[in-house]
């Protein structure tokens, strides 16, 4: 008997699809701007020596960026508990994508940060800025600028990622179309489909993060 | 209907992508099965006492001695594949197993995409949780949050009977369900009730008591849907194992009861 | 039927299964670079229906979850009757991950060459095949082993996903260790060691490469 493809049951979930791609959706804006955050943290403890941060940041990254993304989720799903603290899993995907992405982002725009000519920040000071506006506009909002492609690609990479949170039951895309697949037992379809959705996510995202780039980082300062 | 004309487009794409050549070669199983002198068994490796692992990470447990009676019937040598509750089906349905021995349960919407054997092991799913948490009957889960495996009769049944306000949480198989449970991440499960022993004899860590039990449902071997040569095959086997006593040996082993006579 | 776990019980079968991590690791890596070559020449092939297949193919594998990939290899091509058991579906999904990867950074490496040496080759009157081995690709992979051992480190990752097609690697190993023995927090711990002592040398090695390839060169 040759295989029948029946993809009718997509209008009967399409409900729970659109849950779990805002989901996925929430969980990647969260991540993204958390781990930058972080990132930025990261990279200027590291790049300046700030004691004791910045040690404690490179044994952060390195424990984030050589362990899998499944395992870290693991570990503090159903490992924290066991030291006393419980996140739902809610909390416990956004805590392991912000951190995962902060690693990286750490390094991502510590290399930025580097790459800016130390004449460059001299000039700045005889031009009379003062240090924050000599950090923010001669240092940070360029290194950002010049990272942003790199950092863009790191966000849909671990939007990506975020599929295995269903393992711990978080209702992500992934999470949905195991749901579906376990009703409808259309095993094939389900993942056809939600693996175009994802690709769909990831060109709209990148989208979306080379327009920030362009209008958020590269505008000129307001005089 | 435009939408379905869609996915019906969408469908076809997605069969030219992979090249929709012949298909899966399902002339009989049971045919094949002998030629190979190998039976392939999908059976459970995080339910105990159906499935579990000891330290030399084999699986034991009254599926696995099932699988192995079967197979020795048969006269063929048999390959044990560990399986979850989420994917043993699509592991019969895309023929990578011949039968399922998982403790699964039957329903109308199983019995659309497979077959199923006689009866061979008895379960009872329930609710289970601390022995302080006062809960007798599906509406005062009202507020609770309760884990289940996805795609297990148990889910299925919750989900219909549970009141809206209770959160159930779905994981992926009975490990994570149980870890999350032993862990505090969920008040209360849903499991089956040897299932909730076996668990109470192997951990002090957090007990299971019953709350109630949702339903009788006994264990199935899942056949591929229209092999009715092996399936006739398996139930002789299951017949005879529960006049000889075979069967009841089994479950006196792994469920501390002898099998109840209406199974 | 009480089942006992000693620590050592632990350590060893984790050990042994992390021994799968690495060979499927390697696996992937070895096919993976092989197809990834193809891939690259196709991807900077002047051929333009290649080299849009080939930007295709990138895009594909680069543009979904890992996860969903193998999902499709597993279950999906058993229904045209292509079965692939658990340990060949890892295998060839992280390859075709792998090569699409590695393909996109050694293009990356291959266009940072600088163009005056493509012209100053092409003046030599150098065939295509010859200016691509002679002057091309040996810049290229200068530039290019940093990044490439730093990959290994994702591809090294990248086996802990085919966890949940069930094979038996280090991670659902883990697992199946953390249900026998309750102590999730245990076992988790360990796996991640055991994925960090895998994969901070090759961290550590890829950021010394990188040091080496940027430092001004004296002589």
């Amino acid at each position: 008997m040759a295989y029948h493809f029946d993809f009718n049951f997509v209008p009967d979930y399409a409900g729970m699809l659109a849950h779990g791609i805002g989901y996925t959706l929430g969980l990647t804006l969260l991540g993204g701007t958390l781990g930058t955050l972080i990132g930025i943290g990261g990279a200027i403890s590291r790049t300046w020596n700030v004691r004791p941060f910045a040690g404690l940041y490179r044994c952060y990254v390195e424990l984030f960026r050589n362990t899998p993304f499944l395992v870290q989720l693991f570990l503090i799903f159903f490992g924290l508990p066991s030291l006393g603290i419980k996140l739902t899993e809610w909390q416990a995907a956004i805590l392991a994508m912000v951190l995962n992405l902060g690693a990286y982002s750490t390094e991502i725009i510590r290399a930025g940060l580097q790459a800016i000519p130390k004449g460059l920040i001299e000039a700045s000071e005889s031009l009379a800025f003062t240090r924050w506006q000599t950090f923010f506009y001669v240092m940070l909002r360029p290194a950002l600028l010049k990272v942003w492609p790199a950092l863009s690609s790191q966000i849909v990479i671990t939007m990506l990622g975020s599929s295995v949170c269903s393992q711990i039951s978080a209702e992500e895309l992934t999470f949905v179309a195991n749901f579906i697949q376990s009703r409808n037992f259309r095993a094939f379809e389900t993942y056809f489909l939600t693996t175009a959705i994802y690709f769909a996510l990831a060109v709209i995202i990148r989208q979306a993060l080379a327009a920030i780039g362009r209008y958020a980082i590269a505008r000129r300062p307001q005089a | 209907m435009k939408v379905s004309h869609m996915f019906h487009s969408l469908a076809l794409v997605g069969a030219l992508a992979l090249g929709s050549f012949a298909s899966v070669a399902q002339a009989d199983v049971l045919a094949n099965i002998t030629k190979a002198n190998t039976i392939k068994i999908a059976v459970p490796q995080d339910f105990p006492p159906f499935g579990s692992v000891g330290a030399d990470m084999k699986p034991t447990g009254y599926d696995i001695d099932v699988a192995n009676l079967i197979a020795k019937e048969l006269g063929t040598k048999v390959e044990l594949v560990p399986v979850t509750s989420a994917n043993r089906i699509p592991f019969l349905t895309t023929g990578k197993v011949d039968l399922v021995i998982s403790s699964m349960g039957k329903n109308p919407d199983r019995e659309k995409v497979i077959d199923f054997s006689a009866a061979y092991a008895p379960f009872f799913n329930g609710v289970f949780g601390p022995a302080d948490v006062k809960i007798s009957k599906p509406e005062e889960l009202a507020g609770k949050t309760i884990g289940v495996t996805r795609g297990s009769i148990e889910d299925l049944e919750l989900s219909k009977i549970a009141p809206s306000s209770a959160t159930i949480k779905r994981f992926e198989d009975n490990n994570g369900t149980i870890t999350a449970y032993l862990s505090g991440q969920t008040q209360l499960i849903a499991t089956g009730n040897v299932v909730a022993a076996a668990v109470n004899e192997r951990t002090k860590l957090r007990s299971l008591s019953v709350k109630f039990l949702v339903k009788n449902s006994p264990c199935f071997v899942g056949l591929a849907k229209g092999e009715t040569a092996l399936q006739t095959k398996v139930n002789d086997i299951i017949q005879k194992a529960k006049k000889s006593g075979a069967l009841n040996e089994i479950s006196k082993r792994w469920l501390h009861a002898s099998l109840p006579t209406d199974l | 039927m009480m089942m006992t776990f000693t620590l050592w019980d632990i350590i060893r079968n984790l050990a042994i299964s992390g021994l799968l991590t690495i060979v499927l690791s390697v696996a992937a890596f070895v096919f993976g670079g092989l197809a990834g070559l193809a891939v690259l020449f196709a991807r900077i092939s002047k051929i333009r229906a290649i080299n849009a297949s080939a930007r295709l193919y990138i895009e594909m594998f680069q543009g979904t979850p890992l996860l969903m990939q193998l999902f499709i290899l597993f279950f999906g091509l058993s229904l045209f009757g292509l079965d692939l058991p658990a340990w060949l579906a890892a295998g060839v999904g992280l390859t075709l991950f792998t090569s699409a990867f590695l393909a996109e950074i050694w293009r990356g490496c291959v266009e940072s060459v600088p163009r005056g040496q493509w012209e100053a080759s092409t003046s030599l009157a150098m065939t295509y095949a010859e200016q691509m081995r002679h002057v091309i690709l040996p810049q290229a992979m200068r530039m290019a082993i940093a990044p490439t051992v730093g990959f290994a480190v994702q591809v090294v990752k990248g086996t802990a996903v085919t966890s949940i097609i069930g094979f038996a690697e280090l991670t659902k190993t883990g697992s199946m260790l953390s249900n026998a023995t309750y102590q999730p927090f245990l076992l988790y711990s360990l796996v991640a060691l055991g994925y960090f002592i895998l994969c901070y040398p090759l961290s550590w090695y890829a950021q010394r490469l990188e040091r080496k390839v940027h430092a001004p060169r004296t002589n």
